[in-house]
């Protein structure tokens, strides 16, 4: 991995998400859409809805971090290459942050939108649920003991295989959808530019975080099997 | 003299006032009226039609100025949330960034620790100094 890989992708990440909040605030429309009788109806976009561009970009990210740490377990478990827990282990980590963005700003939104914190509706519940299992994930490799990386692989396949339910779940719930018929297909021309913007611009922060951590748990990997090797060795005390 | 008189004025006056609110003509009376009065005369009657129109298309203008208003209110109302989601996605990526500073410090202690241990392991496995 280049050295120069973590500071161009948190430059680029850095300029992308400065533009797409201009764009966000400055040139990104509201709408209003009025009945006949004059009154507001249920397609208006208010001033909260500019929360929906960032929230949305951390939660595709956070599952693309969920599926990389399920695919790098699976090859972990496969080829028994520490090398792909460190990957596994690191996308976990970025992605227990993405999910915490994620639940806060959604959150903060359906205050906003549906004036209640929090809806037990399934795509909500689940996304808790998803998130409650990267921490999980987390305290298992923090205290396991040594058979803690299996462990947590397993863990981290069956949240990767939760994704899907949470992509796909649509019900008689408040969320808006995903997919062909979702928000995002739908959006307005003047705020497709704002919104892919914010998706690229996470998504190059999303990966320098990632590479950062998997370089920080790969030199630890090294530095905890140097140390061992050096107390059986009995170079070390 | 005058006395007797200004002891009149008082009831006289409330005679006055209540007979005259008697002979207001009644809102039957009145409708019945300005319909005659419009069934006379065209040129009024167009012109009671227009001032009706104009009163009703204030009171739309009203109704829009308040649907506008709300819209206003609504955005004003939820600056607080927006405000308060992005400065939620701030403090959750300046405090993992402040994670990862501390670990690399961490990672960066113990490879001093380790550079230590092992000059002072190569120090005790020296072996003996060449004889002169």
């Amino acid at each position: 991995m280049s050295k120069l890989a973590v500071p161009v992708f948190t430059v680029l990440a850095a300029i992308g998400i400065a533009v797409s909040i201009y764009l966000i605030f400055l040139v990104t429309p509201l709408q209003f859409g009025l009945n006949e009788d004059g009154k507001l109806n249920g397609s208006s976009l208010f001033f909260n809805q500019k929360i929906f561009y960032l929230h949305t970009a951390h939660a595709m990210l956070l599952i693309v971090a969920v599926v990389a740490a399920g695919v790098a377990s699976i090859a972990f478990l496969v080829t028994r290459n520490a090398r792909w827990d460190d990957i596994a282990s690191a996308s976990v980590d970025v992605a227990v942050v993405f999910g915490v963005a994620v639940l806060a700003t959604g959150s903060i939104w359906a205050k906003a939108a549906w004036d209640v914190w929090w809806n037990w509706e399934p795509r909500l519940t689940l996304s808790l649920l998803l998130w409650l299992i990267l921490v999980g994930y987390v305290l298992v490799r923090r205290f396991a003991g040594p058979s803690a990386d299996r462990i947590a692989a397993g863990m981290a396949i069956f949240g990767g295989v939760g994704t899907y339910f949470l992509y796909t779940m649509v019900g008689q719930d408040s969320h808006p959808a995903a997919g062909g018929q979702g928000v995002v297909a739908t959006l307005g021309p003047g705020m497709r530019g704002a919104f892919w913007l914010g998706i690229a611009s996470v998504a190059c922060w999303f990966v320098a975080l990632v590479i950062t951590r998997v370089q920080s748990t790969r030199a630890e990997r090294e530095l905890r099997e140097i140390r061992e090797r050096g107390l059986d060795l009995g170079v070390l005390q | 003299m005058t006395k007797p008189m200004t002891k009149w004025i008082v009831p006289c006056l409330v005679l006055g006032l209540a007979g005259a609110a008697l002979a207001q003509p009644s809102p039957d009376d009145a409708r019945k009226a300005c319909t005659a009065a419009m069934n006379a005369d065209p040129k009024f009657a167009a012109e009671i039609v227009k001032t009706a129109d104009e009163a009703a298309a204030l009171r739309r203008d009203a109704e829009t100025v308040a649907a506008h208003t709300d819209a206003y209110a609504h955005v004003q109302k939820n600056e607080r949330h927006v405000i308060l989601a992005y400065a939620a996605m701030w403090i959750v990526a300046v405090g993992f960034v402040l994670f990862l500073w501390r670990r690399q410090q961490a990672l960066k202690l113990e490879i001093v620790h380790l550079r230590r241990d092992l000059e002072a392991a190569a120090l005790e496995a020296k072996p003996a100094e060449p004889r002169t």
